[in-house]
């Protein structure tokens, strides 16, 4: 028992082999020191290597679709599940451990976030910034690549009931791809909405205390239910698209992104591992 | 536009700060056909005198600058009399309301009346607020939300307000120019930055880790000299492209430091404020980036406008 719980912290040897190639390939990529937003890469790899063993073993996390990766900046955009934001956390590993050249993803975070002690300072030297489009667009003029969740707070705050149901997207993050002409990269996380499989959000107390979310969960640690992230091909900008273009066509670019990504966790559904509490695909 | 080369004589408002004694020796040193003359309220008997650069003390009233303008006729006028809001105490608020706002007004309808052809404002970046929402590369046209928490920081705001306002509205009679710099620092600059920087066992919050861009005074000087010299009619931010952590600033200059939370920082700071000038929106500052655009002025004078990144610049404070 205790071996196994040890085995969870810990990399077997070709993992640590695995882990100092890429620890390498990210000194070469990116230059040692701070970035204006704060992304430290020296305490990046420190963070990672906490993480790693976590997204290996704990949550035993698997990509598909890694093919459709090319060493160019994308606007990673994914469905956001879990009750915290564990799935961006476990995203960001991938890009980096996962799919080689290995990148930081720059996660696009809630305004609360940037005021959290602790955290925010924490979170920003692993690349996440806040969720302003001055910073995704100046990001993305520099050639990094951006992860967002336009379902926002809505789509990770989900009641039992509605897990895998996606929230509506904002516009947002389509007219800064736009902009920049950034390519979008579709992403499906499946298993992290069983983080915390039994959820209930009192919406009305939530707003009267105006916090962001109140989950009453029947867990507040989070499960090691096994994530699957599905990549999909990455959708280019139309031509005649900007970032100034009306609402109609934005919206009808931000509704085939949805679809996309929707399909995406349908099939991720169906190829899911066997886990006791999983809300949809095979219970163990 | 009007460049150095036409100018006969220049007015520095403040000229006993350190960046406007340097200012002013460049200008001297470059242009040595250019009279400057400075004025400050403080004792000007120190200041190193040169052949083209004559001093006065002069205390900032209204009918001592109207005297000053009757009886000297500038072609160029820098105010960098800003006077700080390092305290917090109503006595200087009063002061600061007076000099910044009245003073700054009235100097500017001086300008415009003498005819003066171009007038360089010294700004500073804090008008943008050090708040957690802030974009990274704040640029020009930002809100300015300095006040929105800390009223005492009002009078830097409308400062910059009345500056940019009457600049939009007499661009055709007079060139003007806005500058907004990051924190200066430098041997000769004895701001709150500088002071806290270089203090040892002074809190530095361990919850929170902002960036900062610092430029050196001596690039600065340099900076305001290419603005009178090339850069048009307009309000820009000043920083070096490069940034740096608190921490890291902290440790590359290896000033022993106390980590502590904010909360606590807060509540220190009340105590501080008791023996030491200790400005209360400093805390925000140290706890949440304020980092700016340098791309408008970049446009005017160049890429490489900065002879010291952020590491070369603490190095050179620790020289001090």
């Amino acid at each position: 028992m205790l071996d196994k719980l040890t085995g969870i912290f810990t990399l077997s040897e070709s993992e640590k082999k695995k882990f100092k190639k890429i620890e390498e390939a990210l000194l070469e990529r990116y230059p040692v020191g701070e970035d204006p937003w704060g992304l430290n890469v020296n305490k990046a790899r420190n963070s990672l290597k906490k993480i790693y063993p976590i997204y290996k073993h704990y949550f035993k996390v698997r990509v598909f679709g890694k093919e459709n990766v090319q060493d160019r900046p994308y606007m990673v955009t994914s469905n956001h599940t879990g009750q915290i934001a564990i799935d961006g956390m476990l995203l960001s590993t991938a890009f980096v451990m996962d799919i080689f050249p290995p990148r930081i993803l720059r996660p696009m975070v809630e305004r609360f976030f940037t005021a959290l002690p602790f955290i925010a300072p924490w979170a920003a030297e692993g690349g996440s910034v806040l969720g302003d489009r001055t910073n995704a667009l100046n990001l993305l003029k520099k050639g990094q690549s951006v992860m967002v969740f336009p379902e926002g707070v809505k789509g990770i705050a989900k009641s039992t009931p509605d897990y895998y149901k996606m929230k509506p997207f904002t516009r947002g993050f389509y007219r800064m791809c736009a902009a920049t002409k950034t390519e979008i990269l579709p992403i499906a996380i499946v298993g992290a909405e069983e983080f915390f499989p039994y959820v209930y959000h009192p919406r009305i107390i939530q707003k009267a205390l105006g916090l962001p979310a109140l989950p009453l969960s029947l867990n507040y640690f989070p499960l090691p239910s096994p994530v699957d992230i599905h990549i999909g091909e990455p959708i280019k900008i139309p031509e005649g698209l900007d970032q100034d273009s009306p609402d109609k066509d934005i919206d009808e670019q931000v509704f085939k992104i949805e679809k996309v990504i929707k399909d995406l966790i349908d099939e991720g559904i169906k190829m899911r591992r066997p886990f006791f509490a999983n809300q949809k695909g095979p219970k163990k | 536009m009007i460049s150095l080369k036409d100018v006969k004589s220049i007015l520095i408002i403040g000229a006993g700060g350190g960046l406007a004694k340097l200012t002013a020796s460049l200008i001297a040193q470059k242009f040595p056909e250019i009279s400057i003359h400075g004025v400050d309220p403080r004792d000007t008997d120190f200041l190193v005198r040169k052949e083209n650069i004559k001093y006065q003390r002069m205390k900032y009233t209204r009918g001592n600058f109207e005297r000053l303008f009757r009886e000297k006729s500038f072609d160029m006028v820098l105010h960098l009399g800003r006077l700080s809001h390092a305290q917090s105490d109503q006595a200087s608020l009063s002061k600061r309301l007076d000099l910044n706002l009245m003073g700054t007004s009235k100097i500017l309808e001086l300008c415009l009346k003498q005819q003066v052809k171009k007038v360089l404002i010294m700004s500073t970046y804090h008008v943008y607020g050090a708040l957690h929402d802030n974009p990274v590369f704040i640029p020009e046209d930002y809100p300015l939300k300095a006040s929105i928490k800390y009223p005492e920081l009002r009078d830097v705001v409308e400062m910059d307000q009345i500056a940019t306002n009457w600049m939009w509205k007499n661009q055709n009679q007079i060139e003007t120019i806005v500058l907004r710099p990051c924190s200066i620092i430098g041997p000769q600059i004895k701001n709150t930055m500088s002071q806290y920087l270089t203090t040892p066992y002074v809190p530095v919050p361990i919850d929170f880790n902002p960036m900062f861009q610092f430029i050196h005074e001596f690039d600065m000087a340099k900076v305001i000299i290419k603005c009178l010299d090339r850069v048009p009619t307009g309000i820009f931010n000043v920083a070096p492209d490069e940034v740096i952590s608190l921490r890291d600033a902290k440790d590359h200059l290896g000033v022993p430091y106390l980590p502590a939370p904010i909360f606590i920082l807060e509540q220190a700071a009340k105590i501080v404020k008791m023996a030491w000038s200790f400005p209360d929106y400093f805390i925000n500052y140290i706890k949440y980036s304020c980092i700016i655009d340098n791309s408008e002025l970049k446009k005017h004078i160049g890429e490489e406008f900065c002879r010291f990144g952020p590491k070369e610049t603490l190095e050179l404070l620790k020289l001090d």
